[in-house]
């Protein structure tokens, strides 16, 4: 099916379903068993400004079938989102920005240019600068200059597009998540996923449409605000499901209970809430219903998906997975299962990129290599499996952090640090881009010879989230959610789509 | 000659007459109303573009004195009295698409219209949104009917009226029994209540069980679960790590004063400015850390300032949303968009919050200090000597030092270093040889220097100049190691006058690779008094023995002295870095004015806030609280009563019981809750028609009562409950049930949840842990919020994770194996042992077609049971622990009973 053709499919069933809403629910309860079900009668648009004729449903959010799916304001070319983050950021300069001038000026002073008026989260007085630690090479026939800590990525480097000139005014982890996330660096605002999920819904039932997958040891530095729901309802908060342990909490039977067993309880539950909803004619009772089969469900479906033990072994060496461990590879794995079965979002964060030169594990030539080990391979797989399924068209891909690092060397409260490290960066960093409608084998945005600044095709938070809405078939200026006296959208006053990386 | 029209003009003149008659018919010259005819227009189509965020071609609508200017055009938009001569007019009913407004957008109706132009006919009012107005005393309608059993009543029954519905019969007393119980004290009657009221059959008897449960302790328990969701409280501090925060003796506070019935404007005063309120005691401050509840970043490199900022603005917000149901918010980057608050009075307003003395460092200073045991003998004994020997000021400034450490300046307002650096944003840190300032410290009446420190070195010594490195030493003192542990001095300095910069200068000879000089915060004292008296070292030595001692602390107010004072600016766009002019505290011109001999501080603020003049305040808390029963406020959006809320239907009984709340109950939330409950209205059956579904599906018109989904918290503490395993327990630091392995993973945090002991497990959920980046999971399945920031409302939502959640945490399976366990004991057979259970459950019996539905899956449980006994052991809660299949199949009977519908919801 076309996303022009799913589009038509997806209106045609949502008057249907209008239709069914103004005969009784009971009969939509029923439909909406089938996947259809929005109760689109608000407007995308809407912002409230019906308040006196619809009171309860402003915004466009049905509490009956919250994540049924519905269509975006136009055709969008993906379908569904991988978001990779590497939590702490990544440093540019030896990822993705090759800057052999800095190479030059490796152990010097910093020049005072670069410090006047600005702030640091270490460093102190006056720093020196650290040239690259890794060698570049250009590849493919786009001819991206990619470093060696990135043997697979250089591999298909025709199908990325790099931002190589991202920016952000926060420069501590936590509130830069937020911002990358949610397009505020205050706690409170719903996240990207939420924004999607909220607007078109999930395609599977059976599985959360929203779904988180962490790594590296540690949540995400803000935790699990960076995945809330903000003034969303709750639904669309992310569903973190976990490498060890229940994959999502409470979805297995309690020890002792057999699957016939937990089947009939749910129907006992089931056929004494119909004798109440009789009593009743409350319709959320059907809803409970409905919630309560949907959960049976995913209690098979979610520990299907979340089970890479089945796939074939050359999926395994390809990805580098290692079935059991809580690893970034398995997550990756986890992403393209998961879109492949109709999840609408699925966000990844690997905990352990803050290469501060403190300890080994935080050098940018130690432990920044080896963590570059864990991931480049299983993204990479990612890319070409998704493409050899097909699936890479109509699956956004898109890998980045909250900031990237200095080009001087961290001097933490003054001091020379033990191993070669560098501080948080706001100013330019590099972020990529992949299928769903991204033209693949270009660059946008340049910083200048060291990296420190940005020259051209400045980049914001802002700007990305809008083109990640576009790709979905969003116009992020008109998405909104009526909060607090006021539409609000994920973009704030901000964003522009960047079309220089669309195909 | 004979005039002759073509046929098709004059058809087109007789439909112009035509619709112009039936124009003027429908809409005949009334009165116009500003508030319910034009705002909304006017807020619909028009602010967009000419209100509190853009002025396109300079014309707002937003406030009179603005819609009335001459626009850049050079025209008058609206000239009173001239629609004809109005632009706005001319510029709605224009032809040219170009010219029309809405400017790219569907044109006004007639209808609209004719509404602008007859309000501009009639000089173009202004008028107060509701909200705004004064709360007035309410006519009481004068319907009569048996079902009326108060005043809401006759207010709710001449809606239905109107509406042609008719009330519902009231509820049997099971429902209400459950309903009532779960409503005031968050949790199912206990027994002997239940058998009490289901036997009395008086007039009285939901009277007297409408007393009894608001007596009930666990009434404060369960309304301040409501009110930390307002406070944002949490027990760690947000941001990055996380870190825990010890203010549980706030949450505390809350639930000693709803049980106590402290008339709610005390319960704001000493909330917003307890500190200041002559006499403070500790409760006092304690109240005050309603606004300690904002984040804290602990996060390396943060600006303190930037947070402090955030801090501060999140206080207003809060004190908004939270206790006036306005979205201040707004207001900080521009004028509201629709609501009249200008730019500049957010900044007024937060000028009242910006002199308190935290400053977001990971200390989290001011703390008021619990002294105990040792400490707190030690603490009177210093007391009782200030007393005696001080004059009062001087003994009151030790006194309040002790309680909080201050005034004292934090060490992080150093700079000008030389080899030394800010270390962590958090203390000043000098090097062998460094050293730094201190800007600008009032010494006037001065003696002495408290000073809190941390030194690795031996042999060293730090001086202090005055102004520079180069003037007066007014001391050089020896510094002890202090093994990486805090001591206080206090060293005494020369008597001198004014402001001045403190220098200071570390040096000693030896050990150059230990950590620098920490330093953590300076005060500067009055002399230490009764220098002369025999027991002058002793206590003094005490004094700072407590100075340094560790007790037990909790975040709260303390207001800067006059020397610290901060001056507000207004924030450019809302941004910290832009400042715009300097304000002075203030209220907005919309709302009430200060009450006389109101201070312009805090105190000041919350006397205004308080203050029967003041609009919102109690109409924000009326709503608030019928929220809480019925599900949905009488006004619909309980943080928004503005012009962009949802308009109360019955925004007279919302009057009516608001202007009861302040002058009839004297702010008594028990008063105001039993006329609610007391209500014919409260009382009604929720079964209900698919037509009044259909007509009403929100149930604005309360001709039935809603079912509302328990809370997160009244879920727990109901599955706890039924089965006898709640602990009563009340009070303390938060405790930490049941909760599964690695849901907190906050990086650079060590803390790790730790299943609490005994009865500790089983608290009510008001006393559980929460940590804001992973909070316990099934309060956030069941629409709880992260408490990062003021939730003003929870939005209900129903959703297999839900199902899930109460289903299979074990959260929920240990008090389902403990009811089963107790069903079975009430009876040998398998029947009665269900009806037993729940009739405990819902005080009434069972239907038998549920109850054979249960039955059903009790032997179907039972014969796999019956064969598989690890199965049966494990169901228990342990596999290795032989358990009887009748205990587990009823424990599968327990676990769908607490899962059913009635169960979770309120009938």
């Amino acid at each position: 099916m076309t996303q022009q053709e799913l589009h038509n499919w997806r209106l045609q069933h949502e008057t249907q379903n209008k239709y069914l809403h103004y005969h009784t629910r009971r009969h939509f309860i029923k439909q909406s068993a089938m996947g259809l079900g929005a109760l689109a009668l608000g407007s995308m648009l809407g912002c409230g400004t019906n308040k006196t004729t619809t009171p309860a449903t402003d915004n466009f959010f049905d509490p009956v079938n919250p994540l049924a799916p519905r269509p975006p304001m136009f055709p969008g070319k993906a379908k569904s989102v991988i978001y990779i983050h590497m939590a702490g950021a990544p440093s540019q300069l030896e990822l993705f920005s090759y800057k052999p001038e800095l190479a030059k000026l490796d152990g010097q002073d910093c020049p005072p240019s670069l410090l006047e008026g600005k702030k640091f989260a270490f460093i102190r007085g006056v720093p020196k600068m650290l040239g690259p630690q890794a060698a570049f090479r250009q590849h493919g026939q786009s001819g991206l200059w990619l470093s060696d800590n990135l043997p697979h990525l250089s591999t298909v480097v025709d199908d990325i597009a790099l931002l190589q000139a991202v920016t952000t005014d926060q420069f501590n982890h936590a509130p830069a998540q937020l911002l990358m996330h949610s397009g505020s660096a205050r706690q409170g605002r719903p996240s990207l996923g939420s924004w999607v999920t909220y607007g078109l819904g999930t395609e599977n039932k059976n599985l959360p449409g929203f779904v988180v997958l962490t790594s590296g040891g540690n949540n995400p530095d803000t935790g699990k605000s960076v995945w809330g729901s903000g003034f969303l309802p709750s639904v669309y908060q992310g569903v973190q499901c976990r490498g060890e342990g229940d994959p999502v909490l409470f979805i297995k039977d309690p020890d002792g209970m057999s699957r016939d067993i937990r089947k009939a309880s749910i129907d006992a539950i089931n056929k004494i809430n119909e004798e109440q909803y009789k009593e009743y004619n409350d319709p959320e009772i059907l809803s409970r219903i409905a919630q309560y089969e949907m959960a049976y469900k995913m209690q098979i479906s979610v520990p299907e998906v979340m089970n890479i033990n089945d796939e074939p072994a050359y999926i395994h060496e390809m990805y580098g997975t290692q079935p059991g461990e809580a690893r970034f590879a398995n997550n990756v794995l986890l992403a393209r299962k998961l879109v492949e079965r109709g999840v609408r979002f699925v966000q990844l964060f690997d905990w352990g990129w803050d290469a501060h030169g403190d300890s080994p594990e935080n050098a940018v030539d130690v432990g920044l290599i080896n963590k570059c080990r864990a991931v480049d391979k299983p993204i990479t797989a990612l890319l070409l499996d998704l493409k050899q399924r097909g699936l890479l068209d109509e699956t956004l891909v898109i890998w980045g952090s909250e900031f990237g690092r200095t080009p001087m060397m961290e001097n933490r409260e003054g001091k020379t640090m033990p191993f070669k490290g560098r501080d948080h960066h706001g100013a330019a960093f590099s972020m990529w881009m992949a299928g769903g409608g991204i033209k693949g084998g270009t660059t946008y945005g340049e910083t200048d010879e060291i990296g420190y600044n940005i020259t051209n095709g400045k980049t914001e938070a802002f700007d990305i989230q809008a083109t990640i809405l576009h790709q979905l078939g969003f116009d992020h200026e008109k998405f909104t959610y009526e909060s607090q006296g006021r539409p609000f959208r994920l973009t704030d006053v901000g964003g522009k789509v960047i079309h220089d990386i669309l195909s | 000659m004979k005039l002759r029209l073509p046929k098709k003009a004059l058809l087109s003149v007789a439909f112009t007459l035509v619709i112009a008659v039936i124009v003027l018919v429908i809409y005949p010259r009334q009165i116009i109303d500003f508030n319910t005819q034009v705002k909304p227009i006017l807020n619909k189509k028009c602010i967009a573009c000419h209100g509190g965020v853009k002025q396109q071609g300079g014309f707002s609508v937003l406030f009179r004195e603005e819609a009335l200017q001459k626009t850049e055009s050079g025209k008058y938009a609206i000239v009173p009295g001239k629609p004809g001569q109005s632009e706005m007019i001319r510029r709605i009913t224009e032809k040219d698409p170009e010219e029309r407004m809405p400017y790219k957008h569907e044109p006004l109706s007639t209808k609209e219209i004719a509404i602008l132009r007859n309000w501009i006919k009639q000089g173009a009012p202004w008028g107060k949104h509701w909200a705004y107005s004064p709360v007035e005393e309410q006519v009481i309608p004068v319907e009569k009917n048996d079902w009326i059993k108060n005043d809401i009543d006759r207010f709710v029954y001449r809606k239905l009226k109107e509406e042609k519905l008719q009330p519902s019969v009231l509820a049997g007393k099971a429902i209400l029994l459950r309903r009532l119980s779960l409503d005031i004290t968050g949790l199912p009657a206990d027994s002997g209540i239940a058998t009490t009221f289901l036997q009395d059959d008086s007039e009285m008897a939901y009277e007297k069980l409408t007393d009894a449960l608001l007596a009930s302790p666990a009434y404060g328990e369960k309304w301040t679960s409501l009110w930390m969701d307002l406070a944002r409280y949490s027990d760690t501090k947000g941001y990055e790590s996380d870190q825990p925060r010890k203010i549980w003796k706030y949450r505390d506070w809350l639930i000693k004063a709803f049980n106590k019935d402290k008339p709610y404007n005390d319960f704001l005063i000493e909330q917003i400015a307890g500190d200041l309120m002559p006499g403070a005691d500790d409760d006092k401050y304690i109240a005050t850390a309603f606004h300690r509840n904002s984040l804290n970043n602990d996060e390396g490199g943060t600006e303190n300032e930037e947070f402090r900022t955030a801090a501060v603005m999140d206080r207003v917000n809060t004190t908004w949303t939270a206790l006036m149901g306005t979205t201040f918010n707004c207001v900080q980057c521009h004028s509201h968009p629709y609501d009249p608050f200008k730019h500049e009075e957010y900044y007024k307003f937060m000028a009242y919050f910006n002199n308190t003395r935290d400053e977001d460092l990971p200390a989290e200073y001011p703390l008021l200090r619990h002294y105990a045991k040792d400490d707190s003998s030690k603490f009177l004994q210093v007391k009782d000597w200030l007393q005696t020997t001080a004059n009062s000021a001087t003994a009151n400034w030790y006194i309040s030092f002790l309680k909080t450490l201050q005034p004292a300046v934090n060490s992080h307002l150093c700079d000008n270093y030389t080899k030394g650096v800010l270390y962590q944003n958090n203390h000043a840190s000098l090097d062998i040889g460094g050293s730094c300032r201190l800007p600008a410290i009032t010494t006037t009446g001065k003696a002495s220097m408290l000073l809190r420190y941390l030194n690795n070195k031996g042999n060293a010594t730090l001086s202090i100049y005055i102004d520079s490195l180069k003037g007066q030493l007014l001391a050089k003192v020896p510094l002890v190691d202090t093994k990486s542990k805090w001591k206080v001095d206090m060293i005494n300095l020369p008597p001198i006058a004014g402001i001045h910069d403190l220098w200071f200068r570390f040096e000693t000879t030896v050990e150059k690779d230990k950590l620098p000089l920490l330093f953590d915060w300076f005060a500067l004292a009055p002399a230490f008094p009764g220098r002369a008296g025999k027991q002058y070292t002793a206590a003094r030595n005490n004094f700072i023995e407590l100075v340094m001692a560790e007790p037990a602390t909790t975040p709260v107010m303390v207001e800067n002295t006059d020397e610290q004072k901060r001056v507000t600016y207004i924030f450019e766009r809302g941004s910290w870095l832009s400042k715009g002019d300097e304000v002075k505290p203030d209220v907005p011109h919309i709302m009430n004015p200060l009450p006389v001999n109101a201070p312009a501080n805090r105190l000041g603020l919350a006397l205004w806030l308080t203050d029967k003049k003041n609009p919102l305040t109690a109409r924000t808390m009326v709503n608030r609280l019928w929220e809480q029963l019925f599900g949905t406020g009488l006004a619909e959006t309980l943080e928004d009563l503005g012009t962009q809320g949802v308009p109360p239907v019955h925004k007279e009984l919302l009057d009516y019981l608001s202007w009861k709340f302040m002058h009839q109950y004297n702010w008594s939330i028990k008063k105001l809750l039993k006329e609610i409950v007391m209500s014919a209205t409260y009382r009604q059956s929720s079964a209900t028609t698919n037509e009044l579904v259909q007509k009403d599906p929100s149930n604005i018109l309360l001709a039935r009562m809603t079912r509302i989904r328990l809370t997160g918290e009244q879920m727990r503490d109901q599955a706890l409950a039924v089965s006898h395993l709640l602990s009563k327990k009340m009070y303390g630091e938060s405790v930490m049930p049941y909760q599964p392995e690695r849901i907190w993973a906050s990086p650079y945090n060590p803390f790790q949840w730790k299943l609490s002991k005994g009865e500790d497990q089983y608290r009510r959920a008001v006393y559980t842990y929460w940590k804001r980046t992973a909070p316990y999971p099934s309060m956030i399945n069941f629409d709880g919020g992260s408490r990062e920031v003021c939730v003003a409302r929870r939005i209900r939502t129903n959703t297999p994770l839900q199902a899930l959640n109460s289903l299979n945490d074990s959260a929920y399976l240990v008090p389902a194996r403990q009811f089963a366990i107790n069903m079975r004991k009430a009876d040998p057979s398998v029947k009665k042992q269900i009806e037993t259970g729940y009739q405990k459950m819902f005080y009434q019996s069972i239907a038998p077609a549920k109850l054979k539905i249960l039955v059903d899956l009790y032997e179907q449980a039972m014969a796999q049971y019956k064969k598989d006994k690890t199965a049966a052991s494990a169901m228990m809660g342990d596999k290795n622990k032989p358990a009887l299949p009748e205990d587990a199949a009823m424990a599968v009977v327990a676990n769908a009973m607490m899962n059913l519908d009635e169960w979770v919801n309120k009938n």
